[in-house]
């Protein structure tokens, strides 16, 4: 009975130690990746603040010039960009964004989805969500053409009225160890409160129109958004699978531990029942 | 001169932050000088040079492709899809995307959308190449 149970402990060891030799493997990998992408992500923040802050700047001064970027709607059809990653294995990453986007709205028609990773667009396929567009494999770099059609299709659906409110959710990648599953209202266009109360307010000259320049850059303002929501999500996603890697294996370690301790009982409990068997057998001679 | 605040940035990495006496861009519109003290002021960039005037009178030319100029009272900002220095375009790398582009172009005759991509394309790679050449 012992020899049988210390036989499956050891053969238990094993499958622990390549499972952790595996997750070890991937933190590393997750690890180095995320030096880059974090980089990345990094230095496209000031663009992202700064662009992001001009929309909305731009849209508190042009208040009351109905731009119909900036009007409110009652809010029937919606519009959701998700973004997740293209694979699993990374904590509440891919969870917690997509769920997220899954109870954001209230009431109205069911939102329609733009996914972006195959997390993404496995996710609201399954659950009946209308996708206009599927995106996967692009979670980890996103081209700029790419970006750019995702952007007209939400613009030209927010024009033609299909969809009243357009949001974007992403991960913020905040360190390493945190990040922060966000929505950003993409149009209507928010103007910040208390724009409008700024002492000496000029008016802002825009060229050749309003509607215009909206025209040309609001696409263009979306587009980048896109591009830099997918380098935080990346950032983020990495930062999220070294952590689950490194309680993976964490964890794969105690396992170790536990099962060497009771294969290291039960060896002795051997020994000692041998011993017995002896003794006892040399007695009764 | 009177100096103002400029800042140009791409989704890659901040390009200029600094003081400069003027900066003239090529907007959807025309050219566009900026001098400090403009009055607010938002446009959309097209595929043109940026030409900054540094504060003490260097002049530096970039190659922008598609982007947004902000003037605020507080500073100038240009948010261009790409930017690149004269001295950092790589003119061989940039000769090889027009060859492509303009290949693409009589490959692509019938598909408007790969059409204006590669056209587009083309657009950049010229610019850059007149950018890099003419410094």
């Amino acid at each position: 009975m012992a020899s049988g149970n210390m036989k499956e402990i050891k053969r238990r060891v094993k499958s622990v130690e390549s499972t952790m030799q595996i997750t070890k493997a991937m933190e590393l990998v997750a690890s180095s990746k995320l030096r880059k992408a974090k980089m990345r992500a990094e230095e496209a923040r000031p663009f992202f603040d700064e662009l992001y802050a001009l929309m909305c700047r731009t849209a508190g001064e042009t208040r009351g010039l109905d731009t119909v970027y900036a009007v409110k709607r009652e809010v029937k059809n919606r519009l959701y960009i998700v973004i997740a990653g293209d694979r699993g294995l990374a904590g509440g990453y891919n969870s917690n964004i997509l769920k997220m986007a899954d109870t954001a709205w209230v009431g109205g028609t069911k939102p329609k989805i733009i996914a972006i990773g195959k997390k993404s667009v496995e996710f609201f396929s399954k659950r009946d969500y209308e996708l206009i567009g599927e995106y996967p494999g692009l979670a980890e770099m996103i081209k700029v053409a790419d970006a750019a059609d995702i952007a007209q299709t939400a613009v030209d659906m927010f024009l033609s009225h299909e969809t009243d409110e357009i949001k974007i959710f992403f991960t913020q990648f905040v360190s390493p160890l945190v990040q922060n599953p966000v929505a950003m209202s993409v149009l209507p266009i928010i103007a910040p409160v208390g724009n409008l109360d700024r002492p000496n307010r000029r008016t802002v000259d825009y060229d050749p129109s309003p509607e215009a320049v909206f025209g040309r850059i609001i696409p263009r303002m979306i587009t980048s958004l896109i591009v830099c929501a997918v380098n935080e999500s990346y950032a983020s996603e990495l930062g999220a699978r070294r952590t689950a890697m490194e309680n993976a294996t964490d964890n794969a370690q105690e396992m170790i531990d536990t099962l060497s301790l009771a294969y290291n009982r039960a060896r002795q409990e051997k020994i000692t029942n041998e011993l017995n068997e002896i003794v006892s057998g040399a007695n009764a001679l | 001169m009177t100096l103002f605040r400029l800042k140009i940035l791409t989704p890659e990495r901040v390009l200029f932050d600094g003081e400069v006496q003027s900066v003239i861009v090529r907007t959807t519109v025309g050219d566009k000088g900026i001098l400090a003290h403009h009055e607010p002021y938002v446009a959309a960039l097209g595929i043109g040079q940026a030409k900054v005037k540094n504060g003490d009178g260097a002049e530096r030319i970039g190659a922008v492709s598609s982007g947004i100029i902000e003037v605020t009272e507080e500073k100038t900002t240009i948010l261009a899809q790409s930017f690149e220095w004269a001295d950092e375009i790589d003119v061989e790398r940039a000769q090889k995307a027009r060859e492509l582009a303009e290949e693409n172009i009589r490959r692509w005759k019938d598909d408007q959308r790969k059409l204006d991509i590669s056209e587009y394309k083309l657009k950049r790679a010229i610019n850059r190449i007149s950018t890099a050449t003419r410094k």
